[in-house]
């Protein structure tokens, strides 16, 4: 009967004991927020490869040491590419969640909407691949990107289809979102200096047939197609172009990178070789030994082939913010801002600092506001699918001359 | 637009008159006590393309609003619109470029039938049970996740149309398993507010279907392949096959109109199926039966019709009908959870447009939508706009139809509203 007694209170007091011991565990985790698309109308194919690689990275910072002694916890959070769901994720990621800083982020008008709250609560934001410039335009004290700007991104997009042989108009369909519209008007224009027509069709974020509109761009009767739709959009413009007979194999066809996930690309587009996509990051063979070893774990994850731009700067997004922690020695906003302003973090995408900020404004060097903590050294080059079912880690590089492994092959 | 002018006064002068002609004819039709049920509209037509002389006639002899009455100032108002949009824009494609116009409507009439098909199978449900599904999109999107899972993961090799047939048999089953265990209370007195509580548990489905699918299967896009490939034909020469060319994914027909293959297969599915369900309908026992407590719940009972069996025939039939439509298009379209929300709205603008309860209003209903659409993505002459505003299109003759008509284009003042109850 002592006995029993002795067993059930030792029972009681180990059973008393486990609140507290997750409770003690619980205070040594710092959260970090990491926004993806992972639900339609957002790219999910983008959002699924980003929340993969923001776990790796949150793995890989713990297998490190964590951060400031403490574990650190990526908090995914599902923004579905709209900006109203992106500013209500933010505002839950820091008050109810308490994250210290955040990554990720696809579709730019996530990146748009999101960033103010953000600002105003002074978290900092590493944001992964968002290309509009507005969001790092507005110089915000805590709005940093590694993600090209669109303006930048675009140019790569036009000068290549601006050099491609015999090409006098091209067509652009475009999303009519934060990324869409900015990306199609600096190719109209980047374009139209060298002497090129281009006309644009604007459609809606989650827009499935297109019929129409291809028959449209048909008539137009265009050298080259830029196609600027996120996610399955992307793919059903392309594939239905291809079955109207004005797809990558008929006529020069940019198609999105979310293609780059090869799986997804085949499976939707089966007839959509030699399309042509812009790639962040620099090819696979040029990899260093930490994005090898990245690419290796993120394959074994998913089972792909390929890694995705995205998925890079996802990884990295999170990475940097780890490091800004540590240097910074707390969690505190403006701590980690001065941080990443004096940041040199070798990341999977390279050496990523941001040389312009609180410290030297982008005007002295005659830059523009959208330099404001923005990684300079983004690698973009522009690859090709160049046999049906090609892996996209193989996919030829043809543009630019730096990084080329092969010749485009332009359709007549 | 090179003299718009000419096609904005003509806008103005028509809808002017059209306003003139219903507000005038239902006075004058009310004065004389003669029923304005169709009235409105014919005044309205009839005011637009004949202008103050059609509504002098009109308000002097006020003949009964017969078909003729409508169906002919109809043709005459799109026909003066279409006029004075060719002398506004005379270079724009809509005008100038023949096989371009074909071909968008070929494209407005095939995507037309599919919408018909799936609005079909909800005004079904409202019919008989006078529900408004919520839940139709996720059936049309289970549809096609049965079919892309059969077809590509299960049993890749199997016939597309096994794949149907089991993605049929399964939201048949559904449905008629939903409608028993949620929609009863509505027909016994259970629940105070039928109207509500069926919105509410359908929409409960639709959420249940959703989120579902999306831990199931993902939320990456996926996609059956092509039902059939085009046999290579070169008619009537090799060398010159003006009439019909075909590759495996495309068609082309007069050297003009291009069709491609999972498109053309879906409607050709779809018209089969509206067949099927044509014959269903009108020559069985149970397609009578099942008209019958649509048109009269009581004397359907009277004459031995079980109204109960009816009401789950209709909803498993209206979601099965959903799912096939879903079906054929997975082939066609990149597919996901969500994939229904944007077909679901399209569905419910057809109904109404067409007549709530109204089957071959539904059908009529979403070929107007599919060629308007197909018409303002083609003719509006920014490009910018003339693709972004294709859920505006429908919407706009949605509520010029309702202006005019309440009821819709065939439907009847009161159909149903009696939410499942004896």
């Amino acid at each position: 009967m002592k006995t029993n007694f002795l067993k059930y209170c030792l029972m009681a007091a180990s059973l008393s004991i486990v609140p507290f011991a997750s409770a003690f565990a619980a205070d040594c985790v710092h959260k970090v927020g990491g926004l993806a698309p992972l639900s339609a109308p957002g790219s999910v194919v983008g959002g699924e490869a980003m929340r993969d690689a923001m776990l790796l990275a949150e793995r890989d910072v713990n297998a490190a040491g964590g951060v400031l002694g403490c574990d650190l916890e990526v908090v995914i959070t599902d923004t579905e590419g709209l900006p109203e769901k992106a500013t209500a994720m933010m505002e839950k990621l820091i008050t109810q969640d308490g994250v210290v800083a955040v990554g990720g982020g696809y579709h730019s008008s996530v990146g748009v909407a999101s960033k103010d709250v953000a600002n105003a609560r002074g978290i900092p934001v590493v944001f992964a691949e968002t290309w509009n410039d507005t969001i790092t335009g507005d110089k915000q004290k805590y709005i940093f990107r590694i993600a090209p700007l669109s303006s930048w991104a675009s140019g790569v997009i036009w000068q290549f289809a601006a050099q491609a042989p015999g090409v006098k108009k091209v067509a652009i369909v475009t999303e009519n979102t934060d990324y869409g519209i900015p990306a199609a008007k600096e190719c109209e224009v980047g374009l139209g200096t060298k002497g090129i027509d281009s006309v644009t069709f604007g459609v809606d974020i989650g827009t499935q047939d297109f019929a129409g509109i291809v028959e449209r761009v048909k008539a137009e009767n265009p050298d080259y197609i830029i196609v600027l739709l996120t996610g399955e959009a992307g793919f059903n413009f392309t594939q239905q172009a291809a079955d109207a007979g004005t797809g990558p194999q008929d006529i020069m066809f940019h198609a999105n990178q979310a293609g780059l996930e090869s799986k997804a690309y085949w499976e939707n587009v089966p007839d959509g070789n030699l399309a042509f996509m812009a790639r962040i990051g620099v090819p696979e063979t040029m990899y260093s030994e930490s994005a090898l070893k990245f690419a290796r774990d993120y394959k074994a994850k998913t089972g792909k082939s390929g890694v995705e731009s995205f998925a890079l700067e996802a990884y990295d997004s999170i990475g940097i913010l780890a490091q800004a922690i540590n240097e910074a020695g707390s969690t505190n906003g403006d701590a980690i801002v001065s941080a990443l302003e004096n940041i040199s973090y070798d990341g999977v995408l390279g050496r990523i600092y941001f040389p312009y900020g609180s410290k030297k404004d982008p005007s002295a060097d005659g830059k523009g506001d959208e330099w404001w903590h923005q990684w300079p050294d983004v690698a973009i080059t522009m690859v090709q699918y160049q046999k049906e079912g090609e892996p996209s880690n193989t996919m030829t590089i043809v543009y630019p001359d730096a990084y080329k492994t092969g010749e485009p092959e332009f359709v007549d | 637009m090179e003299f718009a002018p000419i096609f904005w006064w003509t806008t103005l002068w028509l809808l002017v008159w059209g306003i003139v002609g219903s507000i005038g004819t239902r006075r004058i039709y009310l004065a004389k006590d003669l029923d304005t049920s169709n009235a409105v509209l014919m005044g309205a037509l009839i005011g637009a393309s004949l202008g103050p002389i059609g509504l002098l006639f009109l308000w002097l002899k006020t003949p009964e609003a017969s078909k003729k009455l409508i169906i002919l100032p109809s043709l005459l108002t799109v026909g003066i619109l279409m006029t004075a949009f060719a002398l506004a824009d005379p270079e724009n494609n809509c005008v100038s470029n023949s096989s371009f116009v074909l071909s968008q409507i070929t494209n407005g009439l095939i995507i037309g039938i599919i919408y018909g098909l799936m609005a079909l199978g909800l005004t079904l449900i409202f019919s008989i049970l006078g529900v408004v599904s919520f839940s139709h999109g996720e059936f049309y999107m289970i549809g096609g996740m049965i079919t892309y899972y059969v077809t590509v993961v299960w049993f890749p090799g199997i016939s597309p149309i096994a794949g149907i047939l089991i993605a049929c048999l399964a939201t048949f089953i559904l449905g008629a398993l939903f409608e028993r265990l949620f929609l009863t209370p509505m027909y016994d007195g259970r629940i105070e507010r039928p109207v509500e509580y069926g919105i509410l548990v359908t929409f409960g489905l639709a959420f249940t279907l959703m989120y579902f699918v999306q831990a199931v299967a993902g939320s990456n896009p996926v996609k059956a392949k092509r039902f059939f490939d085009f046999p290579r034909i070169r008619f009537p020469s090799k060398e010159d096959p003006w009439l019909i060319k075909t590759s495996r994914g495309n068609m082309e027909l007069f050297d003009t109109v291009s069709i491609s293959n999972p498109r053309f297969i879906a409607a050709v599915i779809s018209i089969l199926v509206l067949l099927g369900l044509l014959f269903f309908l009108y020559k069985t026992w149970t397609g009578k039966a099942l008209r019958a407590v649509s048109q009269d719940r009581e004397a359907a009972a009277i004459a031995g019709i079980n109204p109960h069996r009816m009401n789950m025939l209709a909803f498993a039939m209206g979601g099965m009908i959903a799912a096939l439509s879903g079906a054929t298009l997975v082939q066609a379209f990149s597919w996901l959870p969500h994939v229904g929300l944007i077909p679901a709205m399209r569905s419910f603008v057809i109904v109404v447009l067409g007549g709530l309860g109204s089957l071959p209003g539904a059908f009529f209903g979403g070929i107007i939508i599919g060629l308007v659409e197909a018409a303002g993505t083609g003719c509006v002459p920014d490009p910018q706009k003339a693709s972004s505003y294709i859920p505006a299109y429908g919407m706009i003759v949605l509520t010029l139809t309702l202006l005019l008509r309440p009821t819709g284009l065939m439907g009847r003042r009161f159909a149903s509203g009696t939410h499942g109850k004896l």
